[in-house]
């Protein structure tokens, strides 16, 4: 595949794979459109090759996916150091505790509760291999078995999480339509 | 409990808002492009500073090698000696060496004087 080809499919798949990218940032979205440039790059560059082996979606589902790990490992690294760097400057700080931010709009803090009632907290609150699982099934209507692909698992565990996750999400959202 | 069809509504409610916020292809591209040339002026920086660096360290070695090297070797240059320079000296070479003085015995220059204080 050339370069006017591939740049082609990105734009095709392109709003399909910023929904991906939000779902693997934990749906932050600069982190996301990060991740998607980066992904980009990477296969423009040659750097990650289509084999042809999957659909080019799942390939590159794949792709954001383990780019989006790698920048979290790396913000981790980055924010251990900043960490280290902070207390050493101060030492005051104990460790794990985060202060509230001081400069966070006002409007900032009723987002985030409304957001808490919805599919996003529900969400949030399931395990990671359930809620990808998930995404890719309800959200970009992908089978099971393009899921496992994407994730890098056995159909068999795909269904196992798959399973599990949907029962656990009905199960959270029903309580917060209750309440 | 909700069922599928609900769970279904939900993630089309979610993925039509990203839809509406997601940027366009094109903006996502020319931003990382623009990151890409960054990424590049600053590895041809870090480059550039890294071979001065390394430039500079290898002229003061450099310097420093050829200036203790000099110092060094100059003293040992005039103190040698052959190993060998032994066998260039023959019997009697000390007589040889010295301007012979007339009336005078060869023997005097071998043998002692006796010293004045004796009994």
């Amino acid at each position: 595949m050339d370069e006017v080809e591939l740049k082609l499919q990105l734009e095709r798949a392109h709003a399909d794979c910023f929904g991906w990218a939000m779902a693997c940032c934990g749906r932050d979205r600069d982190d996301a459109e990060e991740v998607l440039q980066t992904v980009y790059l990477t296969v423009l560059d040659g750097r990650a090759r289509y084999d042809g082996r999957s659909t080019f979606r799942t390939w590159l589902f794949g792709v954001i996916r383990r780019t989006a790990a790698s920048e979290r490992r790396k913000a981790w690294l980055r924010g251990e150091r900043e960490a280290g760097r902070r207390e050493a400057g101060s030492g005051a700080r104990e460790a794990g505790v985060i202060a509230p931010d001081p400069f966070a709009p006002p409007d900032a803090e009723v987002e985030h509760e409304s957001r808490r009632d919805g599919l996003h907290h529900a969400l949030g609150q399931l395990a990671k291999r359930q809620r990808e699982v998930l995404q890719l099934v309800f959200y970009h209507d992908l089978t099971v078995e393009e899921a496992a692909a994407v994730m890098h698992v056995s159909v068999g565990s795909a269904r196992t999480h798959y399973a599990r996750g949907k029962a656990n999400l009905a199960a959270m959202l029903g309580d917060a339509k209750e309440l | 409990m909700v069922d599928d069809n609900e769970i279904r509504q939900r993630f089309a409610r979610l993925r039509e808002a990203d839809q509406e916020s997601a940027p366009s292809f094109a903006q996502t591209y020319r931003r990382a492009r623009a990151r890409r040339s960054l990424r590049a002026t600053r590895r041809v920086r870090a480059l550039v500073i890294a071979a001065a660096a390394v430039v500079a360290i290898v002229a003061v070695a450099l310097s420093y090698a050829r200036s203790s090297s000099s110092s060094a070797v100059t003293p040992e240059i005039t103190t040698w000696r052959a190993p060998t320079d032994v066998l260039l000296r023959t019997p009697g070479s000390e007589l040889l060496g010295e301007m012979p003085a007339l009336g005078a015995s060869v023997l005097d220059t071998m043998i002692p004087k006796p010293s004045n204080t004796g009994t």
